[in-house]
């Protein structure tokens, strides 16, 4: 056996570990529901009329978002891809970033001040069509909604993607004048094809669990999610067995089409190519110019009033509160505490991704591929249980030890970096595979193992995926308030719940303001982080 | 994969550091709004430490009062907790069944509530109505009533809450009940046809929809203007009061009888119906206080509406609640 086939049993212990860890949480806390209720009759849930209804529901609008929100990000992305340096290129990217972090409820303030009735869009509607702009209740509010948060996301993973294709490639699809079918056919189809299904997967989960966007745009009752059926089962009901029963079904539904994501997805290709960005300037590409100008600037231009609007409303309401902030006392104390917690929860996930990835892609490649991809799907466990089942099942599996101080935040950014970590591991899939065969030959044969290949060969390969992916994890974290409402907190607070607070004090202004500085935080991350791994080392030859 | 032993090592890792100082503490479960830095609760116990002498209280923020009651319900016999605040009427029956609460004993003379009260374990410490409150720039004249608002134009659109997921949602469904009886059903359909949209919560009604200007009312409580006035000094937002009066809602705080230190939760109980408790509730809770403040009560409070009260007894509330929630659901999911 050559030498660069000997695997090392490091990668699949620490994913079994990481696994557990996943699995014993989310299964563990659904668990410990089951087992509190003790009397779980199946048949409860065919006895329930308007579960039919919900979950019927709750599917067409979660796979129409998914469709539009994936399927418009292709284009989307391709025509990133394609300009790689128009003025504002790097705004519309961070932009991008911080849609997918935004909290909720701030998320809707930029929405309905831009498409609701009384909103900056509505004269344009009433110019267009006659109507009051009444389209944000309603399955079309639900739907916009979910592609403004999901689009940007799903664009910006496949523009990663299609980064990742050699500059070689590049240089050569720009020799031979290749059209625009054949690049797509020959580059930008195969990049795409492995990272679809598992993109589309995890956008249909989080539409699928959306909560607050559903019952707030929906219009009314009609409009439900199975989300607010456990919700109204476990607080109002108190029916720990319904809520369980319920549980299980949502992860049903939403494992089965991951697996038959994973199954679909294909092994990812070995053609990892240059760390070096496709300087694309320099080949131009035949397809790059003419009519394609046009299509991709509208492309672009539809992505910036999806975005951008909602975003500046959120900007202003927020410069007009900025004169309330210096007023609370709690506000830096709290923003130093949420960054602390977001680092943590993102380095917790980034690891816990890596590990998973490893210890699958061994799995696979020594021939264990089911096992391989149940390890991977295991990652995504967290996003399927509902938020408060993990909530009330952690705190009756832990409750002895739950107090209220240090350990009730560590609980939050553990759970938080598991929430974070389908994101981290979409992020870096594409890159792990690293290095291809005859590379692993070569530098066997060169002597170049252990920390030196680590530091020359994967490193470098590593450093802007992980980087990206550690910036998704932290500004999830710093933006998520459900996890830590969850369990209860003393009365020092995090950035979000410093937000909500001020809310529920009538403290709008301060709130907005609030808000801004989290958007202003999110972007921070993003910038440090792109900054620090923007330059791929240059290696310094010493003789 | 033994996940037990994955749990144990994090639930070890979580029980250290748990040890407090030898003083005398009193825990208290209580909802975000009331400990934030905007809320009563930094006031409050710095006014109830000075006066206990050398006692530390502590404020433990859960979402809301669905979710003190859920968690006593899970903790039962071992509660953290010495004093729960924040249970309204509608959630007492179901906290008395829990056989957890001690009474409160103490002296209700003092008690300055639209409604009697004598119940031995729960102590109210404010009060307010529920009311739609409407944005003066979009309508000059409220309907006066429930019925002129359900025969209202249809484009008089309200933003109304869930009552499965939130208070305020709840104290429609109530207020819908005991006004129209086995009629309910009718007026929710008529209602509907007025609904911009039912959000999951307050926050999200209130602030990312009725202050965007997307409908002239809003389902909240009658004493939100008085916010509006005291501290933006705009008369913008006023609640409209309605004939058939108004549903109310009275907080209260009740101790555990597994409390450490029952003599402690009691002074705290006490404390709550004098002036250094309730000076911080009018503005610091938006909501009235359960005494009578005389001249400390903020002007603009007597500028609120004051409207007839209506209540159901809380037993029928837990009684009934399914049925109702379940009777709203047919009459508005159309």
């Amino acid at each position: 056996m050559p030498r660069w086939k000997r695997l090392s049993p490091w990668p699949p212990g620490l994913g079994f570990a990481a696994l557990a860890l996943v699995a014993g949480l989310g299964l563990g806390s659904l668990g410990a529901l089951l087992w509190q209720a003790r009397e779980v009759h199946p048949a409860m849930l065919w006895q329930e009329p308007w579960l039919a209804a919900i979950l019927r529901f709750t599917l067409w609008q979660a796979t129409l978002s998914t469709l539009l929100s994936v399927g418009l990000a292709v284009p989307v992305a391709l025509a990133l891809a394609r300009r790689p340096a128009f003025p504002g290129r790097g705004l519309l990217l961070r932009a991008m970033e911080l849609s997918l972090v935004l909290p909720t409820l701030i998320g809707l303030f930029g929405l309905v001040a831009v498409h609701g009735r009384r909103g900056w869009a509505s004269p344009l509607w009433e110019w267009l069509f006659g109507l009051e702009a009444g389209y944000l209740y309603g399955l079309s509010g639900i739907v916009l909604a979910h592609v403004f948060y999901n689009l940007p996301l799903s664009a910006r993973l496949m523009l990663q993607a299609l980064e990742t294709a050699p500059a070689a490639q590049w240089r050569l699809a720009a020799q031979l004048g290749l059209s625009r079918v054949a690049i797509w056919r020959t580059l930008e189809w195969p990049r795409l094809a492995s990272l679809l299904p598992r993109l589309a997967a995890l956008v249909f989960t989080l539409c699928f669990t959306s909560f607050a966007i559903v019952m707030t745009l929906g219009g009314g009752p009609q409009s439900s999610t199975l989300e607010v059926a456990i919700y109204q089962s476990l607080k109002f009901d108190h029916d720990l067995a319904l809520a369980a029963l319920l549980a299980l079904t949502q992860l049903t539904i939403c494992l089965g089409l991951w697996l038959l994501a994973l199954s679909r997805g294909g092994a990812p290709s070995l053609m990892v190519g240059s760390v070096r960005l496709p300087a694309l300037g320099r080949w131009r590409r035949r397809d790059a110019s003419g009519a394609s100008r046009w299509v991709d600037a509208i492309w672009l231009l539809a992505l910036v009033a999806l975005l951008v609007p909602p975003l500046s409303a959120i900007v202003i309401a927020g410069l007009g509160g900025l004169p309330e902030l210096p007023q609370a006392s709690s506000l830096w104390p709290a923003a130093a505490r949420s960054l602390v917690m977001a680092l943590g929860a993102g380095l917790g996930a980034l690891a816990l991704a890596l590990a998973l990835l490893a210890g699958s892609r061994w799995l696979q490649r020594s021939g264990h591929a089911v096992l391989g991809l149940a390890m991977e799907g295991g990652g995504q466990l967290i996003l399927v249980v509902p938020a408060l089942v993990l909530g009330t099942g952690l705190f009756l599996l832990l409750r002895p030890a739950l107090g209220s101080g240090w350990e009730g935040y560590a609980l939050v950014v553990l759970v938080n970096a598991l929430m974070a970590l389908p994101f981290a591991m979409q992020v870096l899939r594409g890159a792990l595979p690293g290095l291809t065969v005859p590379e692993l030959r070569l530098a066997d044969q060169l002597g170049v193992r252990g920390s030196a290949r680590l530091r020359w060969l994967t490193w470098p390969r590593l450093r802007r995926p992980l980087a990206l992916a550690l910036a998704y994890a932290m500004t999830l974290s710093l933006g998520d308030f459900s996890v830590i409402a969850l369990f209860g907190s003393p009365s020092a607070p995090t950035l979000p719940m410093l937000l909500y607070q001020q809310l529920g004090g009538y403290r709008w202004q301060g709130a907005a303001a609030t808000a801004l500085l989290l958007l202003a935080g999110v972007a921070l991350v993003f910038a440090v982080l792109g900054g620090l791994t923007r330059r791929p080392p240059r290696p310094r030859w010493r003789p | 994969m033994n996940y037990s032993a994955v749990l144990g090592a994090v639930a070890l890792s979580l029980a250290a550091g748990t040890a407090t100082a030898g003083e005398r503490s009193l825990t208290v479960y209580t909802y975000d709004s009331f400990v934030s830095e905007w809320g009563p609760g930094p006031a409050i116990e710095e006014a109830f430490e000075a006066r206990c002498g050398g006692c530390d209280l502590r404020f433990v923020a859960l979402d809301g009062g669905v979710d003190i009651l859920q968690r006593l319900r899970l903790e039962g016999q071992d509660s953290g907790a010495d004093l729960v605040l924040g249970l309204d009427m509608n959630l007492m029956a179901e906290a008395r069944g829990l056989d957890l609460l001690a009474p409160h004993g103490a002296d209700t003379s003092a008690l300055d509530l639209p409604i009697e009260w004598d119940d031995e374990t729960f102590l109210p410490y404010d009060w307010g109505h529920f009311a739609f409150v409407y944005d003066t720039e979009q309508i000059a004249e409220p309907p006066a009533s429930l019925a002129e608002l359900l025969e209202a134009p249809e484009d008089l659109k309200v933003i109304l809450q869930d009552p499965r997921t939130s208070v305020t949602g709840q104290g429609l469904l109530l207020w819908i009940k005991h006004v129209y009886g086995d009629d309910a059903p009718e007026a929710w359909a008529r209602l509907n046809e007025r609904v911009l949209t039912v959000t999951n919560g307050w926050s999200q009604a209130y602030f990312s929809l009725f202050m965007n200007g997307e409908a002239p009312m809003v389902l909240s409580y009658a004493t939100s203007p008085a916010y509006h006035m005291a501290v933006e000094e705009s008369d913008r937002y006023q609640a409209a009061e309605f004939a058939e009066g108004h549903y109310l809602q009275v907080e209260t705080a009740a101790m555990l009888r597994s409390s450490d230190e029952p003599e402690l939760a009691r002074d705290f109980l006490a404390f709550m119906l004098t002036p250094d408790f309730q000076r911080h509730i009018p503005l610091g809770n938006v909501m009235n206080p359960a005494i009578d403040l005389g001249a400390e009560l903020p002007t603009v409070f007597e500028r609120l509406i004051d409207p007839e009260s209506l209540t159901f007894t809380p037993e029928a509330v837990h009684a009934n609640r399914r049925a109702w929630i379940r009777e709203w659901l047919n009459a508005a999911a159309r």
